[in-house]
């Protein structure tokens, strides 16, 4: 059977128009219908996801790929900008994953935001924030990708502040622009860089051209960029504070695509990042450091969405170490299968959260698992494929990559790193499992609990196939872009699952029940260190404004007003005159002495004129 | 774990091969028989299937006939099971040829040391 390649062009295209229409349409029609986001944007979503599988099957069927360029931007003689997309296996395969994660989101956002007097908009924000994210994946030049980059940062920006009533819901979305905007001055270095040196912004011509240049300074504006969106450490403590938005927004963004854009640009950038060893270096230490960091926090924290937020910062760590592996084919891999699991985690958190009130404090959960048996039971399969239990959908490429590092001749201290990590991933999913789900229940007795909605139950039984079956899928359906590390010793094959045993067994020691009394101490304990997140947010958010504003105060005060204002200026004019008018008035004192000088010292000027 | 690691910054640094480097050691010396290895998979079937620079090994015949096979079975995820264990098994033994070769390297550069002190013993 023949598929000539325009079915690939037109069926993506169809794939942005359906989800634009929406968008156009509510531009210039009457005031909209409070079941708009429910007839409109739903199926439109829902649509698109079905239309961008012909795609994909043509890729997995043919290895079908296309780059297609359409309307030319800016012109120069020797500058080119058009509007170009890519459709690769990258943009091919992440295009309808991406859309079932948000079709799943929009239907549970239709139950979750049902009393939101602003439903319509809310729905709004999302299809503009999924368009620019399609935008940024299927870009084949980079200023395309810098529009998706800028556009998924304001949407994200403006949805997790959605809640603007509330002080919280205020102050903690200005952390995101703070620490994106550092990210987006490497990624403007990058641009710069490129745009002086290879006179392009065309992906293909920046790979074709790369010989014979020192790449490492873009690369590192690349890395800055791609630390900044995806919460790597440094620029990371904006993720656990974006948990402020809805828990769709937290799904969709925060977890699943949003967060994924920096890594993503990463692995389209990877020809590039591969000439340049001291980035790769970086990446794997970054990589680890934030993996191992922030599973360290989740380790302690209570609040149910700020666990899951850290546990995402540390899934975003360990795809940073992919990268630094040079194997970006498996970061992809686990994009994708992070996006099933992370989404419809945080779907179940909501679905808690909503059950029990508002209440997000683990420690005031408990017993769910009989009043909820659907959300519980997702939320056990996802804690699960989170932490790489064999053959669901997070092991196919967790595992994947922990071979691949064991096997490697690279830093040991990031493999080390990054092994803690995983053992504590597995911890930390226990304790959400036994916390949230068992034994007894903790929290208020009267409470909405419960589950009978299908806007509920249908967006989570989805993400549940695919975190059970999407990692068997991709593996078998899709053949690998580099040569898959197949050869070690079973040592090193088992690494990954022993750890995580480990880890297990730990987390389940910690909580059983004992009898010793806990003993308060006067001194920071490690419970404490990772309780408040290392001091990294209190040290930094803290130290730096406070510097700058004492600095601020130094220079305005004492520099500027005591100084020039005072000292130099009218000050200055009173200290020079002061000597002058005490000398003058005590002249003018009528004192019979004074006159006499002043006569005879004329007399004596006189009688000197007349003699000489 | 971490044998070679040893090996390669404490005990043997001035005899432990790099692998990133060209060998010093002529691959024929001590095996007069030995053949260059050939590529099955020519440079038309390669271009012709699109694969990436990374894949083109001398075990691409083998991914060839899994990507046909792929292509005609489609969508049955489940078929291809022998193209998949002939290339996995070819790329084992292609792992196995460069860890033979490796060896190889670092007991000649033994050799050449053992060599090289003895007239000082002497």
């Amino acid at each position: 059977m023949f598929f000539p390649a325009s079915v690939l062009t037109s069926t993506l295209i169809i794939t942005l128009f359906l989800l634009t229409y929406p968008l156009v349409l509510s531009l210039f029609s009457a005031p909209l219908k409070s079941s708009w986001a429910t007839t409109h944007v739903k199926p439109a979503v829902k649509g698109a996801f079905f239309v961008s599988l012909l795609p994909l099957i043509l890729f997995i069927n043919f290895g079908m790929e296309q780059v297609v360029s359409t309307w030319t931007w800016s012109h120069t003689l020797t500058f080119d900008m058009s509007v170009s997309f890519k459709f690769d296996h990258y943009s091919l395969i992440f295009t309808p994953v991406a859309l079932y994660v948000t079709w799943s989101i929009l239907e549970f956002a239709t139950w979750y935001m049902q009393d939101d007097p602003h439903m319509n908009r809310f729905f709004k924000y999302l299809l503009i924030f999924l368009i620019a994210m399609i935008v940024l994946v299927t870009a084949d030049n980079l200023f395309q990708l810098f529009i998706g980059w800028e556009g998924v940062g304001i949407m994200s920006f403006l949805l997790i502040g959605w809640w603007s009533g509330r002080a919280d819901a205020n102050t903690n979305p200005r952390r995101h622009p703070s620490h994106n905007r550092v990210g987006d001055i490497g990624l403007i270095f990058a641009l710069a860089w490129m745009a002086t040196n290879m006179n392009s912004w065309e992906l293909q011509q920046i790979f074709v051209a790369l010989k014979g240049f020192n790449v490492t300074p873009p690369v590192l504006g690349l890395i800055i960029a791609a630390a900044g969106k995806s919460a790597q450490f440094g620029l990371h403590p904006w993720l656990p504070s974006a948990m402020e938005g809805p828990t769709p927004v937290s799904a969709l963004l925060h977890s699943s695509t949003m967060v994924v854009a920096g890594i993503f640009l990463l692995i389209r950038m990877s020809p590039m990042i591969e000439k340049s060893p001291a980035a790769l270096t970086l990446c794997l230490c970054l990589g680890a450091l934030t993996s191992m960091f922030t599973a360290c926090c989740a380790l302690t924290h209570n609040d149910l969405k700020k666990v899951i937020a850290f546990s995402t910062a540390s899934q975003l760590g360990l795809m940073m170490v992919t990268i630094g592996l040079n194997q970006p084919h498996l970061a992809f891999l686990h994009i994708c299968m992070h996006a099933f699991f992370k989404a419809m985690l945080f779907l179940c958190s909501g679905s808690i959260i909503h059950s029990l009130g508002g209440e997000q404090d683990i420690r005031k959960m408990g017993a769910l698992h009989r009043q909820t048996p659907w959300t519980s039971s997702c939320f056990i399969v996802g804690t699960l494929a989170l932490t790489g239990m064999p053959f669901l959908s997070g092991f196919f490429s967790k595992d994947a990559i922990i071979e691949a590092m064991t096997t490697s001749y690279l830093n040991t201290w990031a493999l080390v790193l990054t092994l803690f990590a995983t053992a504590f991933t597995a911890i930390y999913s226990v304790r959400l499992i036994y916390f949230v789900l068992m034994p007894n229940p903790r929290s208020m007795t009267i409470t909405p609990i419960g589950e009978a909605n299908p806007q509920v139950l249908n967006p989570l039984k989805r993400l549940v196939w695919g975190s059970i079956f999407a990692g068997l899928w991709f593996t078998l359906g899709i053949n690998p872009l580099k040569i898959p590390v197949m050869s070690m010793p079973p040592t090193i094959k088992l690494t990954a699952l022993l750890v995580t045993i480990a880890g297990l067994l730990i987390a389940l020691w910690f909580i059983s029940p004992s009898g010793a009394r806990i003993q308060t101490t006067l001194f920071p304990t490690p419970h404490h260190f990772t309780s408040m997140l290392g001091y990294y947010p209190t040290l930094v958010h803290r130290m730096t404004p406070k510097l700058s504003l004492m600095w601020g105060q130094t220079a305005a005060d004492q520099t500027i007003d005591q100084n020039w204002l005072e000292e130099i200026g009218p000050k200055a004019t009173a200290t020079l005159s002061k000597p002058l008018i005490t000398i003058t008035s005590e002249m003018q004192q009528g004192r019979m002495k004074t006159h006499l000088l002043f006569f005879f010292l004329g007399l004596t000027l006189m009688c000197s004129m007349i003699i000489y | 774990m971490g044998a070679h690691l040893v090996r390669r910054y404490v005990t043997e640094t001035d005899t432990e091969p790099d692998p990133t480097k060209k060998y010093e050691f002529d691959p024929q010396f001590g095996f007069e028989e030995r053949e260059a290895r050939e590529m099955v998979a020519t440079q038309d079937q390669m271009n012709l299937a699109m694969l990436p620079l990374e894949q083109r090994d001398y075990c691409a015949q083998h991914l060839l006939k899994l990507m046909k096979c792929k292509r005609d079975t489609f969508p049955n995820l489940l078929a291809c099971k022998h193209e998949r264990h002939d290339w996995d098994y070819c790329e084992h033994q292609d792992y196995v040829m460069r860890m033979k070769e490796y060896e190889r390297e670092r007991r000649l550069q033994l050799r050449k040391k053992r060599i090289a002190s003895q007239p000082e013993a002497a």
